[in-house]
């Protein structure tokens, strides 16, 4: 029997290169199917960082009222953080699929590679066929809210996202499953509204999944409800206009959900349940010098209300909690060749009122960071970017921590031609 | 709630009325050429827009929102083709949300795919620069290819607007032969230059010179999209010398500094030469682009 295996596999070897690659490399096949091979294109980021700080300490630091220390609650390790370690990182690999799938609807996908892990990090169909100026969006996708949010991470003027969505998004931004509806207006300015109806997952702001906080020193347990998905929605309007070669963009935006989060610090798990509301504001001016030089600023001021509970493990019911957070950061972005571009960023989260049954948690207000890049560009397929962050806005134990990186990025695509950004 | 719908309902028809009361057919269009030739033969029965501005450099388009507005409410979107508008057009016809101008579509038409285009490569590498997998984009330099194009947009118009049929052919039919005319005394004017060699700063003018028949001795970028380099430089200036050339040929939007330094290191002319209509303020339509090319090879 063994010898009857091992012919079937040798056939195998030898027939199926014969059957594969048919006289003419294939096209003589009748059921090829070559043709319809989507679009693909591939991104790959890697850095040199060298920050003042151990991994260790910076993935213990905390963002008062924003982000929790790390290595405490178990999930982000520097690792999995773009520029999360000192020396080389494997930011990310990107891997995206698009085509047109029938008469009615394309499908855009990006897969999201770390050294270690897959991710969907967007799947989503749009359509083609509907009338009146209106899109549908459904699968996974990041949300239209705000002016940096949508973009993918090689598109980013920095190598990392705004302290401020850090903040209130995480590192990812908002992105979630569930639709969205958009409207372009007829009319002679660009005018769009959208609605998006999301699961509301996002860990930083919002969340579903109830919780039972256990207080280990007499078994006592208080049990938050969870909330039913889809829990967030949210509303938008972008409009722009042209003033010759001054390409003014505006939006608003806002998100409403569920939020349900808990967390493990050292005095125990502690648990929110409520409901957040951010609104946004942004605006971006560019003005085009010629074909390959621009001057543009971009600024967005995000808002986060939260009302709901607070559950500590030991004490026996909720507490009354609010917060009320705001920030925003400004980037000035000038392309002063074809192939080179510098940028400076200023990054502030100026509001954090926290309020447990009324009293004020006197949070830091000040968190803030300075950014310079230089970056060069070979073509549109390669970057090389050097960049220079000071950083306050790390909190230990209540004190800030300062620190600095110089990090040295390079930026890769092959494949289908992306998309110039506006 | 009630407030915000009312809001949305007033909106809609105060910024959608104007668009349903103009009832001429939308054209949108990526270059100012394609914009001229389908006024000559669109005349008053079209509104024409076109998106990008002729001074600028055709490869590197900034991707406006306001084009997004414009692609809205086309009836008809003409491109060049032949990848030229790869960066700049897709992600703003994917945001338009109308369906007339999708590809594949009635309203979409794709200029480049009624040529037989010229230096298709046949190794297709990014490590030789930005290639076209089709052949190079620049074909409106050809003045047959005008020629062609017309006619296919003259079909189209017809296609979408079938009322005005009569008065798009006849307007077609005085740009054909007033064009054919046009070309012959190119040719004539041209004829002297016959078998010269010329060097070009970017491959856009290939299609003219075989029209012509001036031979190509390379360009000063090494490969299509990067910038010269001080070694190739020195190399097409030992090639110019060797075998002489008639001139360096520029377009209006690269940096001239390359051009400049080959100019005085070979006494070879250097003309910079219009691409597109509204590249210089001479060429206000498709005829004066072509004019204006023969007079400042002539000059």
């Amino acid at each position: 029997m063994k010898i009857v295996s091992y012919l079937i596999i040798i056939a195998i070897i030898f027939i199926l290169p014969l059957t594969t690659f048919g006289s003419d490399g294939g096209s003589s096949d009748p059921f090829s199917q070559t043709k319809f091979v989507p679009a693909i294109s591939f991104i790959m980021d890697v850095s040199y960082l060298s920050r003042n700080l151990g991994n260790f300490e910076f993935t213990g630091f905390e963002m008062p009222g924003f982000i929790h220390a790390g290595h405490s609650n178990g999930h982000a390790h520097s690792g999995s953080l773009l520029n999360g370690e000192n020396g080389f990182n494997l930011n990310y690999a990107e891997l995206s699929l698009f085509a047109t799938v029938d008469p009615y609807f394309d499908l855009f996908t990006a897969f999201h590679l770390g050294e270690d892990h897959f991710e969907v990090e967007e799947a989503y169909v749009t359509t083609r066929k509907l009338p009146h100026g209106f899109g549908l969006k459904i699968g996974k996708f990041l949300s239209a809210f705000g002016r940096i949010n949508a973009q993918h991470a090689h598109t980013w003027n920095f190598q990392e996202l705004p302290l401020v969505y850090r903040g209130f998004f995480g590192e990812e931004g908002l992105n979630e499953k569930g639709f969205q509806l958009n409207w372009v207006a007829p009319a002679d300015f660009y005018l769009s509204l959208g609605f998006e109806l999301f699961q509301g997952e996002n860990s930083t702001s919002f969340g579903l999944e109830g919780m039972e906080i256990v207080n280990e020193d007499n078994g006592s347990e208080i049990e938050v409800e969870g909330a039913k998905g889809p829990g967030l929605f949210t509303v938008y309007a972008k409009t722009s206009v042209d003033i010759g070669d001054l390409i003014i963009l505006g939006g608003v935006s806002y998100a409403d959900g569920e939020t349900r989060s808990i967390h493990e610090t050292e005095s125990g798990e502690h648990a929110l349940s409520g409901r957040s509301r951010i609104s946004g504001l942004d605006i971006t001016m560019k003005y085009l010098i010629d074909s390959y030089r621009y001057i543009s600023l971009q600024t967005e001021y995000i808002d986060r209300q939260f009302e709901g509970k607070f559950y500590e493990a030991g004490s026996s019911e909720g507490s009354e909690f609010s917060r009320s957070q705001s920030g925003f950061y400004s980037e000035l972005v000038y392309r002063f060749s074809k192939l080179w571009r510098t940028a400076l960023r200023y990054d502030l989260l100026n509001r954090n009122n926290v309020l447990i049954n009324g009293t004020d948690s006197e949070l830091p207000e000040d968190m803030k960071r300075y950014s310079f890049m230089i970056d060069y560009s070979p073509t549109e397929f390669s970057r090389i970017r050097l960049q220079y962050n000071n950083n306050r806005y790390l909190y230990l134990d209540g004190d800030l921590k300062n620190f600095s990186e110089l990090n040295l990025q390079l930026n890769i695509s092959i494949g289908a031609h992306g998309a110039h950004p506006f | 709630m009630k407030r915000i719908k009312l809001i949305v309902i007033l909106m809609i028809l105060i910024i959608g009325i104007p668009s349903i009361v103009d009832a001429k057919l939308r054209v949108v269009v990526s270059y100012n050429y394609i914009a001229d030739i389908v006024k000559k033969i669109g005349g008053e029965e079209v509104v024409v827009t076109p998106l990008s501005k002729g001074y600028k450099d055709p490869h590197y388009i900034t991707p406006r929102p306001s084009f997004i507005a414009k692609m809205r409410k086309a009836d008809l979107l003409i491109i060049n083709g032949g990848q030229l508008e790869i960066g700049w057009i897709p992600p703003i016809l994917k945001k338009a949300n109308n369906p007339r101008i999708n590809p594949g579509n009635k309203g979409f038409l794709d200029l480049f795919s009624f040529i037989e285009g010229i230096d298709i490569p046949k190794e297709i590498s990014r490590a030789h620069g930005d290639v076209h997998p089709d052949g190079n984009p620049h074909f409106h330099l050809d003045p047959e290819n005008i020629l062609i194009v017309s006619k296919v947009i003259r079909d189209k118009l017809i296609d979408l607007n079938l009322s005005n049929k009569d008065i798009f052919t006849k307007r077609y039919k005085e740009f054909s032969e007033m064009w054919k005319k046009k070309i012959a005394d190119w040719e004539m004017s041209l004829e002297k230059f016959s078998g010269k060699n010329v060097v070009q700063y970017h491959k856009n003018f290939d299609y003219f010179l075989k029209r012509f028949n001036l031979e190509q001795l390379g360009t000063l970028e090494p490969v299509p999209g990067i910038p010269p380099s001080t070694k190739h430089i020195l190399e097409m200036i030992e090639i110019i010398n060797n075998k002489g050339a008639e001139f360096i040929i520029h377009d209006v939007y690269h940096m001239k500094k390359p051009s400049r330094f080959v100019n005085r290191k070979t006494g070879v002319k250097l003309v910079v030469l219009p691409h597109d209509v509204g590249s210089v303020d001479e060429a206000i339509d498709i005829v004066s682009l072509f004019d204006e090319i023969v007079r400042r090879l002539l000059k």
